[in-house]
């Protein structure tokens, strides 16, 4: 097969070791000792300047952790973490809460204009499409730049890190913290929340339709510190909000952890569209370092005609284990679940969604691709499950994958868990690889083999990619094009 | 592990059962030694739960609430009469039968001596004279279900059918459950099919009336040579208070065609448990199957197809009809072997859900490591279309009438698979009339 080979030669070309975003930044950072106890857990609540009842929240997390064991179900294989040898706080020194710009440590700056963030050129940016993005960036553990807080200030919504959210608004933060992933949920989300260091906060009051896209970039810095953000976002009734989040991370020479927890609450007629670009380091071409991405990810939807709406759009990270999920509480709420998960290398995803449906009238879609090349193994997971009491609920479930090169690996575990007749669930998965016959078609009508092969894969994940907000979009082509370039010509 | 598990009421019971009648069980000095490593084996491992993956949906630890004595040298007194009554369509099938009551072969019912190329024995027997290779898919591994066949196993059918050689008739493998009291039984079939040969084989498990139902452990153990085609099907009619453990193991070598197919009715709990491995390149597979629940009843489909060799070909059809508190369960892995280069997989779970208390799960997975592939599933579950029943019924057809129609064709589908149409058309017979009450 001269395309397969032709393909094989490519990603060996353009390996993994070429890994655009691989830099580090020097910047002097603050760390914890090395380590996990209770002490750990309250020097960083301290850190933080964290109320009492906070630091208890954290301390009863990792109590339970500590009762707990990694799960091993999923299909994965990586060499045992030794969860006492990470650092779990560390924070860029120069954190005095620049007002501006131009405070901020100009290595900083230059380390996401390389990542292609143009922080200073968002006005610019936001003026050409008429929409702006207020950005939050998370430079490793601490919120360093909150942009646009006065406009949306105005608004009345209210976007900061989670920290600033514990010491400005408690009572929100008391009221929804761990209401949808609780502190017992899994061992991930207990480290996280136990340990986590920062992370967006966003509530968006009652019939307010947030005037721009917010957005967050996650940056893993330090050597060996976990980052474990935590994210909570509440859509007030009538409420809407678009939350975009996009990561890249430096090379590393070891695997790094990265244990983030996100909680989306949308209440009645809500809306919430929770969208993820995550190109994280995925080792080099023999599968040495890379990130560990243990993520929860849930939302519910807790009101009457609430909607949450989950994109993601996942091509780095060694390893994948994510589950962006929808608990369907309100009836006549709705769940979506677009992804597109890109592996090459060495790299092991293992990714999908949950749709549970509690309440009558719901419905939920979920549309998922998988593209494996190289030695990677991709694996979508999934659990679509109607209550006996959900009535008339709606799943439609559509899981591609695509397989480039012999050596990779593309599965498909999805559980259908129908207990009422009036549900109607309906499933189909295929596998393949770029058939002959759509090649011979495109390079018929003049195109190379590799634009041919560019442009079958480009319509294979067309469905996901329509799903991305305007301004992401073009940043995410990019993206899955570099990822894609190499794999598939 | 280490951790000391606390055994219930019945696993406890079935190993104190072994004891009881592990002397009374045939077979030679190494066979013996294969059913006590067998039962040291189930100790070891418990009845299978749902923290056992592949048992996420069916917990037999917690729905095998007590063992039953195990049936050994079984003399229930069982005219044809009987059997023919509990068969009911297939009782009038033109087919080579060979019985077996409580799980012990009855050769006054069978005829089927003297088939040309066919060598047929009791297992029972068999075990006794010669052992050589008939325990040998009696390896544990795992399975608890398949442990426990191995220990108790006290008859079945041995079956070679000669290279070359195609038997005109079916053959009507009957299991039959007589008298009064709740048993275990279990029992084994070994079927070999030589090269080229081609064969229609039933497996029958009925429950005699006014007997009562026990706990059943089937196991079949098929080896398809090359070029050679099987159509295996399996009956289970053995009652609401039944459970009913089978376990197919297949082998499929070059250019076979192997087409198996379960109807599974009025059954308390059903796993009906479907392992094929393909050894040859170029065969073809086809599993499908029928079930109607209703009740309590609770019937598991697990099937794992291993495309370990290049070019072959699989297809599964599920189709359930869930009534009352019925739920079904069906678990699918279709999984491609690094090299197995153009497997063609295609599989496809149906359930009809006609009560708001019915539950169906399923889990077709896929797992596929090799890239020259064509591999799919599907998966539905929904009640009765609503836009078809009105088009029916705007056509005078009454609504029960319309109801049972659409159910039929559903569930027809499924049984259109069955190649020989005397099979298939007692099939549907006893499809049929189960469906006049679950339609009402």
């Amino acid at each position: 097969m001269a395309a397969v080979q032709q393909t094989v030669d490519q990603v060996r070309r353009i390996d993994v070791d070429q890994y655009k975003y691989g830099f580090e930044t020097n910047i002097e950072s603050v760390k914890a000792p090395k380590g996990l106890d209770e002490r750990i857990v309250a020097f960083i609540s301290e850190k933080k300047g964290e109320p009492a009842w906070m630091l208890e929240w954290r301390l009863e997390a990792f109590r339970r952790w500590k009762t707990m064991t990694e799960p091993t179900w999923a299909n994965v294989r990586y060499p045992k973490i030794d969860f006492q040898d990470l650092y779990y706080y560390a924070a860029p020194k120069s954190t005095e809460g620049p007002k501006s710009l131009d405070e901020v440590d100009p290595e900083l700056l230059r380390t996401y204009e390389r990542l292609g963030i143009p922080l200073r050129e968002r006005e610019i940016l936001a003026g050409v499409k008429g929409a702006r993005v207020a950005v939050d960036a998370v430079f490793d553990s601490v919120s360093v730049v909150t942009t646009f807080k006065d406009e949306l200030a105005k608004a009345g919504v209210i976007f900061c890190s989670i920290s600033e959210a514990v010491r400005n608004h408690p009572e929100l933060v008391k009221k929804y913290l761990g209401s949808v992933v609780p502190q017992s949920d899994n061992f991930y989300a207990s480290l996280n929340s136990a340990v986590f260091s920062d992370g967006s906060f966003v509530y968006v009051p009652e019939g307010v339709r947030c005037p721009m896209e917010l957005s967050t970039y996650f940056r893993i810095n330090e050597k060996q510190t976990g980052q474990f953000e935590r994210t909570l976002i509440i859509a007030d009734k009538g409420a809407y909000v678009s939350y975009l989040e996009g990561c890249t991370a430096p090379m590393r020479d070891e695997h790094q952890l990265h244990a983030a927890v996100v909680e989306l609450i949308a209440l009645d007629n809500a809306e919430i569209k929770y969208s993820t670009v995550q190109n994280w380091y995925p080792g080099d071409k023999d599968g040495k370092g890379g990130i560990y991405n243990f993520v929860t990810k849930r939302g519910d939807c807790r009101g009457r005609n609430s909607k949450i709406s989950w994109t993601q759009v996942e091509t780095g990270s060694a390893i994948t284990w994510k589950y962006p999920s929808c608990i369907l509480r309100g009836d006549g709420s709705r769940g979506e679940f677009y992804s597109i998960a890109v592996s090459n290398g060495h790299q092991q995803v293992d990714s999908g969604t949950k749709m549970v449906h509690l309440g009558s009238n719901t419905s939920s879609r979920i549309i998922s691709k998988g593209i494996a090349a190289g030695y990677s193994q991709n694996t979508y997971r999934g659990l679509v499950s109607a209550h006996r009491k959900a009535k008339n609920t709606r799943n439609f479930t559509n899981c591609d994958s695509l397989l480039i090169g012999d050596k990779c690996g593309a599965h498909t575990v999805p559980y259908i868990e129908a207990k009422n007749a009036s549900s109607h669930f309906e499933h189909e998965a295929t596998t393949s690889k770029i058939s002959d016959d759509k090649l011979f078609y495109c390079m018929q009508r003049g195109l190379t083999e590799e634009e041919a092969v560019a442009l079958i894969v480009n319509g294979f994940v067309r469905d996901v990619l329509q799903q991305l907000p305007m301004e992401f979009m073009a940043e995410t082509q990019k993206l899955i094009g570099i990822s894609l370039e190499g794999s598939v010509g | 592990m280490t951790v000391a598990v606390t055994r219930t009421k019945a696993e406890q019971a079935l190993s104190q059962n072994f004891e009881a009648v592990a002397a009374k069980l045939p077979g030679g000095e190494d066979v013996t030694q294969a059913r006590k490593t067998a039962i040291g084996a189930f100790a070891a491992l418990g009845l299978p739960h749902r923290r056992i993956e592949e048992w996420k949906y069916t917990d037999l630890r917690s729905a095998l609430k007590e063992a039953f004595p195990a049936a050994v040298a079984d003399d229930t007194g069982v005219t044809a009469a009987q059997i023919d009554a509990a068969l009911e369509d297939l009782a009038g099938l033109d087919a080579h039968r060979m019985v077996f009551v409580n799980g012990v072969h009855r050769p006054q019912l069978s005829s089927v001596s003297g088939v040309k190329g066919l060598k047929v024995s009791p297992l029972g027997a068999a075990l006794a004279e010669t052992t050589d290779g008939l325990v040998r898919a009696a390896v544990p591994g795992q399975d608890a279900v398949i442990a426990l066949n191995t220990a108790f196993m006290t008859d079945g059918a041995l079956l070679q059918v000669a290279d070359r050689t195609e038997l005109a008739k079916p053959l009507l493998l009957v299991f039959a459950r007589a008298g009064e009291a709740a048993r275990l039984v279990t029992t084994r079939n070994i079927i070999r099919m030589g090269r080229g040969a081609r064969a229609t084989i039933i497996e029958a498990y009925v429950t005699l009336s006014g007997a009562v139902a026990g706990q059943t452990n089937a196991l079949s153990e098929v080896v398809v040579g090359d070029r050679a085609h099987l159509m295996h099907t399996k009956v289970s009619l053995e009652g609401g208070a039944a459970t009913h453990l089978a376990s197919w193991i297949a082998t499929l070598g070059a250019d076979a065609g192997y087409r198996a197919f379960h109807l599974t009715a009025a059954t308390g709990l059903a796993r009906n448990h479907v392992a094929v491995a393909f050894k040859g390149e170029g065969a073809k597979l086809d599993i499908s199957g029928a079930v109607l629940g209703r009740g309590g009843e609770h019937v598991d489909t697990t099937l794992f197809v291993d495309h370990a060799v290049p070019g072959c070909e699989s297809r599964e059809l599920f189709k359930s009809v869930l009534a009352e508190r019925a739920r079904g369960v069906f678990q699918g892995k279709v999984i491609v072997r690094p090299d197995a280069q153009k497997s063609d997989g295609k599989q496809m779970a149906q359930a009809l859900m006609l009560s708001e208390e019915a539950e169906f799960d399923s889990k077709p997975e896929l797992e596929i490591y090799a890239d020259d592939v064509v591999c799919g599933h599907g998966s539905t579950a929904a009640e009765i279309d609503a836009d078809l029943l009105f088009y029916l019924r705007a056509r005078g057809i009454p609504l029960h009438d319309a109801r049972a129609m659409l159910i039929e064709s559903f569930i027809g589908e499924a049984i259109d698979k069955v190649e020989a149409e005397a099979v298939r058309g007692a099939l549907s017979g006893i499809a049929k009339r189960r469906l006049v009450d679950l339609s009402a």
